[in-house]
């Protein structure tokens, strides 16, 4: 089951590399937030916490449903196209994310964690998801994807956070993910402002400040 | 006690911006909050000294000297802030440059920003130190993006991006000292006063390769090169108040993080990790700021820049490791913070009076603007380092003892970067103060409240370097009880 659950994050963060539109963007972020629901979910449900249950809660709650509704609502308002405006094209990206595959398990594999096997294979794969964020934000025009990457990341590093000490502490799990919230709120704020401001989200057009 | 008052009275007075009708008692509300938070922070600070043991409260607020340091820098910087938004938002009102919806706006979120930089140092856990720190950033990107022009909006997208990712990083290193701390089996912490003490115990490595994404994280965020880009953007383009709490206060309360992650790493790891890298960072960050200082053009970018110049010098004064280097950077901190606000409250006057940053079309302030223009002319000097003003003392400290140390790579190098940066801002500011008043151009009065300001980060400029040789065993003492952590 965890196996299953482990490519399934996998397999969308490989999608996310590939995706050309927005939507399509939004929506596979929403299918690897519900793959680390359902992780967090059957972790929940092994050690019987409570805690676990509420976080595994929010996570379906605000990243599988809400964020990528309000992302949705945002694409849909703007009314600019749904292009993504990709710098590196879906097959190059396609290598890049084997190559990051490669560097997070040699990273993982370095950090000489005593355990088992699989706790390397988390590992890579969180790392990975960190990396694919981060590529994201880079290689992608639009401010959507800057958004998308960033909530990736954060994706990320849950995964790696649950894997490495048990999550952080409960109050803590909750302040962040209220924080990401209010993030992802302020940050379509101002997507609707630079997109009243200069008719297009494209970031990589943003240049009036040099120097 | 009183830190609940801190954290309370900006609350209180942002809830307290509905209730007022009229510009001038809403400013006139906030500058007497202030002005009581800063008198609470001082008897925090006062207290906390002549304690054996940090204040703490239920384990989640957490006061040392060092807390109470940066909580008082803090409130310095937003009493002064407070008086000069008076004036400032006021003549915004009057040229119909803020509706009063805004001017509302204005207050909300300038007490939002102060009480998040308030609970930055005061509380314990480091995982709510990071939500502190990036909530930080969410509501100063309004204040950034204020005006809502291309420029300000492009200027806040890039800061909250930059930011919201450098902070990502951190989240990644808290994640890894978690991790480490939970490897010992004690019962699961992130409070800091549980961490350090079992730091020498905890994993070498992990601590290492945390430490590098903490450096990272909270560097962007604190504008240590080369990590700094969003940060004259953001300067540049903030309403002319909030650019002095960025630069003053809100660069610091990221030094803070990394100096609180920095005693563990220190304790766990050796000096020698940490202080190469700070001292390495320091360099970088000077290089890079005494380059685009000399070439620039546009006013508030300038003041920027030299924001970044300070960091790097204050990295530095951590980073040789040497006490007296040490307590070089501290008083640095608290220096540059209250130096660099007047010159962004002088440049905020500059640029609403000129309707420009351009550099080169701004001449004969000091004709113009008398009171302002000599404000800033004093505040260059200030600035650079000139001996009756406080920098001086702060940075002749860290020369000090990097010669001391042996250390005459950096030394060296810190002093030809100086001078360049020093040679740079007296030919920029000469040509501006000095130079020939363009036509049609007035002597300008300023109002009351602004002048205030300014008097009162003028008087703790001059005073505070002057005192420093007067009261030097007690004020060496103070910085003793704030390294003992």
């Amino acid at each position: 089951m965890q196996g299953l659950i482990l490519s399934g994050i996998l397999i969308s963060t490989y999608l996310m590399f590939i995706a050309k539109r927005m939507s399509a963007l939004t929506r596979v972020f929403a299918l690897q937030s519900f793959f680390l629901f359902l992780a967090t979910y059957i972790a929940a449900k092994e050690l019987g916490q409570l805690d676990l249950y509420i976080v595994a809660g929010l996570l379906l709650v605000l990243k599988v449903l809400l964020i990528p509704m309000l992302l949705g609502k945002i694409i849909n308002k703007i009314k600019v196209s749904q292009d993504l405006g990709l710098f590196i094209n879906a097959q190059i990206s396609l290598f890049c994310a084997l190559f990051f595959t490669f560097l997070a398990w040699v990273f993982s594999a370095r950090l000489n964690i005593p355990g088992s096997h699989t706790e390397v294979g988390v590992f890579a794969i969180a790392f990975l998801v960190v990396l694919t964020g981060l590529f994201l934000m880079i290689s992608r025009a639009t401010a959507l994807a800057q958004i998308i990457g960033l909530l990736a990341m954060e994706n990320g590093l849950f995964l790696f956070a649950a894997t490495v000490s048990g999550g952080m502490p409960f109050f803590v799990e909750i302040a962040i993910f209220f924080d990401i919230f209010v993030s992802v709120i302020i940050m379509g704020l101002f997507v609707y402002k630079i997109n009243n401001l200069f008719t297009h989200i494209d970031v990589n057009k943003l240049t009036r400040l040099k120097g | 006690m009183q830190i609940f008052f801190i954290l309370g009275i900006p609350i209180l007075l942002a809830t307290l911006t509905f209730l007022f009708k009229k510009q001038k008692a809403r400013g006139l509300a906030n500058a007497v909050g202030y002005f009581m938070v800063l008198l609470l922070s001082i008897a925090l600070f006062k207290r906390i000294l002549f304690l054996k043991s940090a204040i703490s409260f239920f384990g989640f607020i957490y006061l040392d000297a060092l807390s109470g340091f940066f909580i008082l820098i803090t409130s310095t910087v937003a009493f002064a802030v407070s008086l000069y938004s008076i004036g400032y938002i006021g003549k915004d009102m009057e040229e119909g440059k803020l509706p009063e919806g805004k001017a509302r706006a204005y207050y909300l979120l300038f007490n939002l920003f102060c009480l998040s930089m308030f609970f930055v140092p005061s509380v314990n856990n480091l995982g709510l130190l990071w939500v502190g720190i990036e909530m930080t950033t969410l509501i100063s990107a309004f204040l950034v993006g204020f005006y809502n022009t291309k420029e300000s909006v492009e200027a806040a997208w890039k800061y909250i991006i930059i930011c919201s990712v450098g902070i990502i990083f951190a989240l990644l290193g808290t994640i890894l000292f978690s991790y480490s701390f939970s490897m010992t089996g004690l019962a699961k912490s992130l409070n800091w006063s549980d961490i350090v003490p079992v730091a020498h115990i905890l994993d070498k490595n992990i601590l290492k390769i945390a430490f590098i994404f903490i450096l990272v994280g909270y560097g962007t965020k604190a504008g240590l090169a080369p990590m700094h880009t969003w940060l004259p953007d953001a300067h540049s383009q903030a309403i002319a108040p909030i650019s002095a709490l960025l630069s003053g206060v809100l660069l610091k309360t990221s030094i803070y993080a990394i100096l609180r992650f920095g005693i563990i790493v220190i304790k766990g790891v050796g000096f020698s990790y940490f202080g190469n890298l700070m001292i390495l960072l320091g360099l970088i960050s000077l290089v890079i700021a005494s380059g685009f200082i000399l070439v620039q053009k546009d006013l508030k970018r300038l003041l920027a820049y030299s924001s970044i110049e300070h960091v790097g010098i204050i990295s530095i004064g951590f980073g040789l490791g040497a006490p007296l280097a040490t307590v070089g950077a501290l008083l640095h901190i608290f220096y540059h913070a209250v130096t660099k606000s007047l010159m962004f409250f002088g440049a905020g006057n500059i640029v609403s009076n000129y309707k420009q940053h351009n550099m080169h079309s701004i001449k004969g302030v000091i004709k113009s603007m008398p009171f302002t223009g000599f404000m800033m002319l004093m505040g260059v000097f200030a600035l650079c380092g000139f001996p009756p003003f406080a920098i001086f003392i702060s940075e002749i400290l860290i020369i000090i003892s990097a010669f001391s140390i042996g250390s005459y790579l950096v030394a060296g190098s810190l002093l030809i970067l100086l001078s360049v940066i020093f040679g740079a801002f007296i030919n920029h500011f000469g040509k501006m103060l000095f130079g020939r008043l363009p036509k049609g151009r007035q002597v300008m009065g300023e109002p009351l409240s602004g002048k205030l300001g300014f008097l009162f980060l003028f008087i703790l400029v001059c005073i505070s370097g002057v005192a420093f040789t007067i009261f030097k065993k007690d004020l060496l003492w103070i910085a003793q009880k704030l390294l003992q952590v």
